[in-house]
């Protein structure tokens, strides 16, 4: 398996050189004899990356290696110019948010982000953790005890914590777990702005559409190895362009067969004891195509089933290629 | 802001987290046995010194009191955070590893000796006061055998919970078995015993009548301040190196 060859994260062509704040470099980490991280090399610059993979794909181990939690077993990790293992005082510069939900329930929201304020050695604790909350949007809920919050307030009051020292890279694990969609846009915003100012950011995640909308650049992540890095748009193209299997079953299989074979998108067709078998490497063009072909053949839909559409599937299909 | 100021703050959160736990209160009833016991002994007329050390002081506070409080405070202390996950928070912070560990042991120190040491302190005073100044020099020296025990069983089993998941298992299995039993019956290993250097360390204020205290106060001193500081100085280290799990991923 290799990666795919996409520009590099964080340092297009087009770009002037610049240090990069997060450097791999041939880092492995293996746990006995479970290797969770195998030899994944990048550099990111400033902007919002999003680190891709099913889960045990190793993502939350790479993030713990960067968080400076986890010795990597081969290889280097850099933050910043510097090793984060053993270094406490990198994270004056290091903004975390753990994938795990748990937040001091005890703690009201405002007294959790003074508390890592003061830890930060913040001079106007109070005023900064005030100034986080709002750019999260928890002004509201601020006096409430944490154990009293919604899974989404949770994981933003996680967020406005590791934002309260302005952190120059913000590392997030699945920030997006259990947000709304309104509180999701918002979190897409915030880290839109953040990478704006120059910070860089690295969020991890299983959900392709959630890379979508806020990550530019990504990395994908499969089995523990770097499958695909780059420009968002690139690697999409790769993993929507696969080959997809269809299944159909209609009132006429045989008749139906015969439209699709004039469709362009689809490369062969199957008829199976159970209906069609069909495979196209456009999935999107040809669900368009299927409601006119069944029309233009008279043929009536019985069920249309995309077998092979889990992400996992995807990620199989980027690292056989 | 140097890095001492960190101390109260987390120190405060570890407080709430100790003594907001349900356990908590089960500990205050058991802290409050000696002290019921000590009104029934007054009441009966049964207040002398040997009596009350060694049915109430060193058979409830000593054997059972000191060693749980202490074990499950000082486990729980960074116990609790590994576990559910919010030492994350702690640990990416630009504080000092001993800073961390300072904070937690103080805290975890401060509530073992508040609960242990008032429940001995009213227990004697309740049931020694008629005794005179035995009875209050008794008293004091039972209190500082749970303070020196609060030190020493909070700073081995904090470190040893950095150290196993463990740890509140192997804490309860030492109380029972080796302090518990071992201690008794082996002349030998006092010099292995918290109890025995707790016992040791009282005879600088008074020399409690139980036989089986085999160290003098210098030796209990000397040895629980070893112990302390090899603990806490083992609970840096292993912070220091302490890894999170890659969890699922």
């Amino acid at each position: 398996m290799t990666a795919q060859t996409v520009p590099e994260v964080g340092t297009p062509a087009s770009s002037p050189p610049q240090t990069p704040a997060i450097e791999l470099a041939h880092v492995a980490r293996w746990y006995g004899n479970v290797v969770a991280v195998n030899d994944v090399s990048f550099q990111l610059g400033a902007g919002v990356t999003g680190l891709l993979g099913p889960n045990g794909a190793g993502k939350t181990t790479l993030l713990h290696m960067l968080a400076g939690f986890l010795a990597p077993s081969a290889g280097e990790v850099r933050v910043l110019g510097r090793s984060p293992h053993r270094d406490p005082s990198v994270y004056r510069q290091i903004g975390l948010v753990p994938e795990r939900e748990a937040v001091y329930p005890f703690l009201t929201g405002l007294e959790f982000v003074t508390f890592n304020a003061r830890l930060q050695g913040l001079r106007d604790p109070e005023k900064a953790a005030r100034a986080s909350i709002a750019r999260v949007g928890l002004d509201d809920a601020m006096d409430r005890p944490i154990g009293t919050y919604s899974k989404g307030m949770r994981q933003r009051v996680k967020v406005a914590g590791s934002l309260v020292h302005d952190p120059q890279v913000l590392l997030l694990d699945e920030p997006f777990n259990g947000m709304d969609p309104r509180q999701r846009i918002a979190m897409m915003d915030l880290l839109g702005q953040l990478a704006a100012a120059g910070r860089t950011i690295l969020f991890s995640s299983h959900i392709l559409e959630e890379v979508e909308q806020v990550g530019t650049q990504i990395l994908v992540m499969v089995a523990g190895r770097l499958a695909a890095s780059g420009d968002f748009r690139a690697i999409r193209a790769l993993m929507t362009d696969r080959p997809h299997m269809i299944t159909i079953r209609s009132s006429d299989d045989r008749k139906l067969a015969t439209a699709l074979m004039t469709d362009p998108v689809v490369f062969a067709v199957e008829l199976t004891p159970t209906g069609l078998s069909v495979q196209t490497a456009q999935l999107g063009v040809f669900r368009s195509h299927i409601a006119g072909a069944s029309r233009w053949a008279g043929v009536r839909l019985l069920e249309v089933v995309s077998a092979d559409e889990s992400l996992e599937s995807v990620f199989d299909y980027l690292v056989r290629r | 802001m140097g890095p001492w100021a960190a101390i109260p703050e987390i120190a405060k959160v570890t407080l709430r987290q100790l003594l907001g736990r349900r356990r908590t209160l089960l500990l205050v009833l058991l802290a409050a046995l000696p002290v019921l016991l000590a009104v029934a002994f007054r009441l009966a007329d049964q207040t002398d010194v040997e009596r009350f050390t060694r049915r109430i002081f060193d058979t409830i506070s000593m054997t059972i009191l000191l060693p749980l409080v202490a074990i499950l405070f000082g486990s729980g202390a960074f116990g609790s955070e590994i576990d559910d996950g919010t030492i994350v928070y702690l640990l990416a912070k630009p504080v000092p590893r001993w800073i961390l560990v300072a904070a937690k042991a103080l805290s975890a120190m401060a509530v073992a000796i508040l609960l242990t040491g008032v429940s001995t302190a009213l227990a004697g005073f309740i049931d020694l006061l008629p005794a005179g100044n035995d009875g209050v020099l008794a008293t004091e020296a039972q209190l500082l055998a749970m303070v020196v025990g609060s030190a020493c069983y909070v700073s081995l089993f904090l470190a040893l919970s950095l150290f196993t998941r463990r740890a509140l298992v192997i804490g309860i299995g030492y109380m029972l078995v080796w302090e518990g039993a071992l201690s008794f019956m082996l002349p030998g290993i006092a010099n292995l015993s918290i109890r025995q250097y707790s016992l040791g360390a009282a005879k600088a204020v008074y020399n409690l009548p139980l036989e089986e205290a085999r160290l003098s106060a210098e030796t209990g001193f000397l040895l629980a301040a070893v112990l302390v500081a090899v603990s806490l100085s083992l609970a840096v280290w292993r912070l220091m190196r302490f890894e999170l799990p890659g969890g699922s991923d």
